[in-house]
């Protein structure tokens, strides 16, 4: 049940109804209600894999109480690892198996040893890097002495299983959502319209920019040894803008989603592509991971107390993971490695904190300082995105070579049906980033867009969006990016 | 009270929202949205001669046979040819029809055409069409109801729901009924009941296909399939169910024909014609999908064949 579908429309307005209409006299049964709908939601994929989450959720949860009933530091550590390394365990053999076994037969066959591999065909099940840094950040906090486990089996599950988070996040933290669920909810008016709102923005963002991106990204990208540099460049340039409305779409309408119940979710983006330098970048590009692997990697590792190369090794390492993270392959690690190569000057300079609050904050237009610096660091952010569309190392650099070529100066060449659909994908681009440049303050673009306008005229504002989305949504139903991580 | 205040915003909000979309649709509809080419297809008298075949069809009931199917039905079967060994026939024959839109011609005309044949070109590319082409084709050229809600629904496809809407739009101000669809356009000609005569050409082999192709099967396709099947057997209409031949070259390119076949011939008399007649590809097809009339010609002969054996059998019957 994708969020931009008929079914999902009629999901919501059931479980909304029987949210605060049935279950509303007691928190208990609202609860109740979000897990039984958080799992029918998941079982729409895929209901084998909801044993999967089912028993994921219960050991995190089992080992949390046991952690904190420990009398000895090394039960309470012996439970700890086992929940850590179960954990990584599903996630090792779902994600990573067929990857480490492919590549150790290529190490040994580079150095003369012919071994047969066998590879699984394995179902990665969707939502998996999700939830179990879902359930590892409650475990460690448990460990770390951060928190208290939850006692209520239903509460915790929702915890883990919030239907509009549990597919591709954001990755909460027991300390941010929890306390939400445990809490009786009040229906509030401001924040259900405000949630009305981010779920119009996102499905724009999916559905028209994203999805028309998608088109013609796939196109290019699929055919790559067939274009041109100056078409490879307008490729790179569609997929940037189609992982940024994609995944920041999917996360506004999940965001969206848990206003109307009463719930507020970890903003997962804030404009990356206004931002002036990679560090300014990385804070608002996927946040709820950038700030998992803060808290639960880098400052474990000693973080930057330990001196500037162990702030280096870290640094390195995070993105490393980070690259990973997203997928078994090559071209994750290189986009990975890319980004910790383009952090390395800010953080031998001291300049990782330099860009701390949005770009031209109160005025309308930025300096051309921070023109030039936002158009450099997209830039950057462009080339990094080739390695992470190409399906192989060979695929990037032969695109890179392209576009870095003679033939960037070409007339992009399209057949006719494309190069319409580019052009009025980009008028939509046009249209779009006005508005995320207007919105640019507040949360997400449309959270402030016309507050002060008269209820007509913004409602006009509203249906004209909903008129554009019927007219440019692409008929091409393409799955959310990050489902796939 | 809050709850109140919300759900009375939302339904005005959605009420404000559907009369925006609909004027605006309207509004722009016959020259920025038809010329940009989005989510919105309207054109009367297109490729086909679908609005002139409709506007036939009302001269026609009780007819020995009723051809259905894509180009390959109204390029395919001339009525002409069955009318000189007494066959009475319409070709209810449009571009890309799948099964979606046969269910839906079916449901409007079946009953006054009331046929004792049915000549169905099942080809596997309507299969796998999700058919939004041949939807906006009949909703420009027919007069909608229910019947095309209903198909719309079935397509539950924005660009036929935009097109709807502007059908109704444009039927409320009988905006078409003067419309009168040429009978030749450039190398077609219409042919009194239903059938589009080609200029005659021999074909320019000159593409190749990699021969690796397959077809992605549409299942929604082969449920509004089993819903046709289940209406021509509740009038007791005798069904054939034909492949039309296409040249060899582009047959042969799919890999999973015989999957195609066997699906099918579960369902009824199927005779799969590219199997059955060995046409030679430059002398009786004018593009790599359709017969030239040379084809056209020795094609029917085989079809007259076979109907008249089942409307022996039907007569017996």
């Amino acid at each position: 049940m994708l969020f931009d579908s008929i079914n999902f429309i009629f999901f919501l307005v059931i479980i909304f109804i029987l949210y605060w209409f049935v279950t509303n006299k007691k928190l208990r049964n609202q609860n109740l209600l979000l897990h039984i709908a958080s799992y029918f939601f998941y079982s729409c994929w895929d209901w084998r894999f909801l044993f999967l989450l089912v028993f994921s959720t219960f050991l995190d949860y089992f080992t949390g109480i046991k952690m904190y009933e420990s009398k000895s530091e090394k039960a309470k550590k012996i439970w700890f690892w086992i929940s850590i390394s179960v954990n990584l365990g599903f996630l090792g053999v779902f994600k990573y198996f067929n990857f480490f076994a492919s590549s150790f037969a290529d190490a040994l066959s580079n150095v003369g040893f012919s071994i047969n591999t066998w590879s699984i065909n394995i179902i990665l099940p969707v939502g998996i890097s999700f939830y179990t840094f879902h359930g590892l950040s409650y475990v460690i906090d448990i460990y770390k002495n951060r928190i208290q486990p939850e006692r209520n089996f239903v509460d915790y599950s929702v915890f883990v299983s919030f239907f509009p988070l549990l597919v591709a996040g954001p990755i909460e933290r027991a300390t941010h959502l929890l306390p939400q669920i445990k809490k009786e909810r009040v229906f509030n008016y401001t924040m259900a319209v405000d949630g009305l709102r981010q779920i119009l923005w996102g499905i724009f963002k999916k559905i028209v920019i994203a999805d028309n991106c998608a088109e013609l990204a796939n196109l290019i990208f699929n055919d790559s040894s067939n274009f041109s540099g100056s078409t490879l460049l307008i490729g790179a340039l569609f997929f940037t803008f189609q992982i940024y409305c994609d995944f920041s779409g999917y996360s506004d309408i999940a965001l969206g989603t848990a206003r109307l119940f009463g719930i507020d979710l970890l903003r997962n983006f804030a404009f990356p592509y206004f931002s002036r330098d990679i560090a300014e970048f990385w804070r608002r590009w996927h946040i709820s991971l950038s700030t998992w692997f803060r808290d639960y990697l880098y400052i474990p590792l000693g973080g930057s107390k330990g001196g500037l190369w162990m702030k280096i090794r870290n640094t390195i390492i995070i993105f490393l993971v980070s690259g990973f993270w997203h997928g078994a392959n090559w071209t994750f690690i290189a986009w990975g490695t890319l980004n910790a190569l383009y952090f390395m000057p800010l953080l031998l300079l001291n300049k990782n904190r330099n860009n701390i609050e949005i770009v031209a904050k109160g005025k309308s237009l930025p300096s051309a300082k921070d023109f030039f610096s936002i158009i450099m660091t997209f830039g950057l952010t462009v080339f990094a995105w080739i390695f992470f569309r190409s399906n192989t190392m060979a695929q990037a650099f032969e695109i890179i070579s392209e576009i870095f070529s003679k033939s960037l100066f070409s007339i992009p060449q399209f057949e006719m049906h494309y190069s319409r659909r580019s052009i009025i994908t980009a008028s939509l681009l046009i249209f779009f980033i006005t508005i995320e440049w207007i919105g640019r303050e507040k949360e997400y673009a449309l959270a402030g867009f016309g507050l002060n306008w008269s209820r007509p005229l913004r409602w006009t504002f509203y249906a004209f969006l909903i008129f554009i989305i019927g007219l440019f949504m692409n008929t091409i139903e393409t799955p959310f990016i990050y489902f796939q991580f | 009270m809050k709850m109140e205040k919300f759900l009375k915003s939302v339904f005005l909000f959605l009420l404000f929202s559907m009369v925006f979309y609909v004027s605006l649709l309207c509004l722009l509809g016959d020259n920025v949205l038809k010329k940009a080419n989005l989510n919105f297809v309207y054109k009367v008298g297109s490729y086909g001669h679908m609005n002139t075949r409709l506007k036939e069809i009302n001269d026609y009931e009780n007819i020995d046979v009723l051809f259905l199917g894509s180009s390959h039905s109204y390029r395919g079967f001339d009525t002409r040819i069955f009318e000189k060994s007494n066959i009475s026939s319409f070709n209810l024959g449009s571009s890309s029809q799948t099964p979606i839109q046969t269910e839906y011609l079916l449901n409007k005309y079946l009953d006054k055409l009331n046929p004792k044949v049915i000549v169905y070109e099942v080809y596997a590319g309507t299969f796998c069409f999700d058919g939004v082409e041949s939807s906006v084709d009949l909703i420009a050229n027919s007069k909608n109801d229910f019947e095309t809600i209903k198909m719309a629904a079935k397509q539950n496809n924005i660009t036929v729901y935009n097109t709807l809407l502007f059908g109704f739009y444009k039927q409320l101000l009988n905006s078409n009924d003067d419309f009168k669809e040429p009978i030749v356009k450039k190398e077609d000609t219409y042919i009194k009941g239903g059938f589009v005569q080609r200029k005659m050409e021999e074909l320019n082999d000159t593409k190749s296909f990699p021969k690796t192709n397959k077809w992605q099967f549409n299942e929604k396709q082969f449920l509004a399939f089993q819903e046709i099947l289940k209406l021509i057997k509740s009038k007791n209409i005798k069904l054939l169910l034909v492949q039309s031949p296409i040249t060899s070259k582009l047959y042969n390119s799919y890999t999973n024909n015989n999957v195609f076949d066997v699906r099918i011939n579960k369902f009824g008399n199927y005779y799969n014609f590219n199997k059955l007649m060995n046409l030679d590809d430059k002398k009786y097809f004018y593009d790599y999908d359709h017969l030239n009339q040379k084809g056209v010609e020795l094609y029917n002969k085989e079809i007259i064949k076979v109907v008249q054996k089942n409307i022996v059998n039907y007569t017996n019957h």
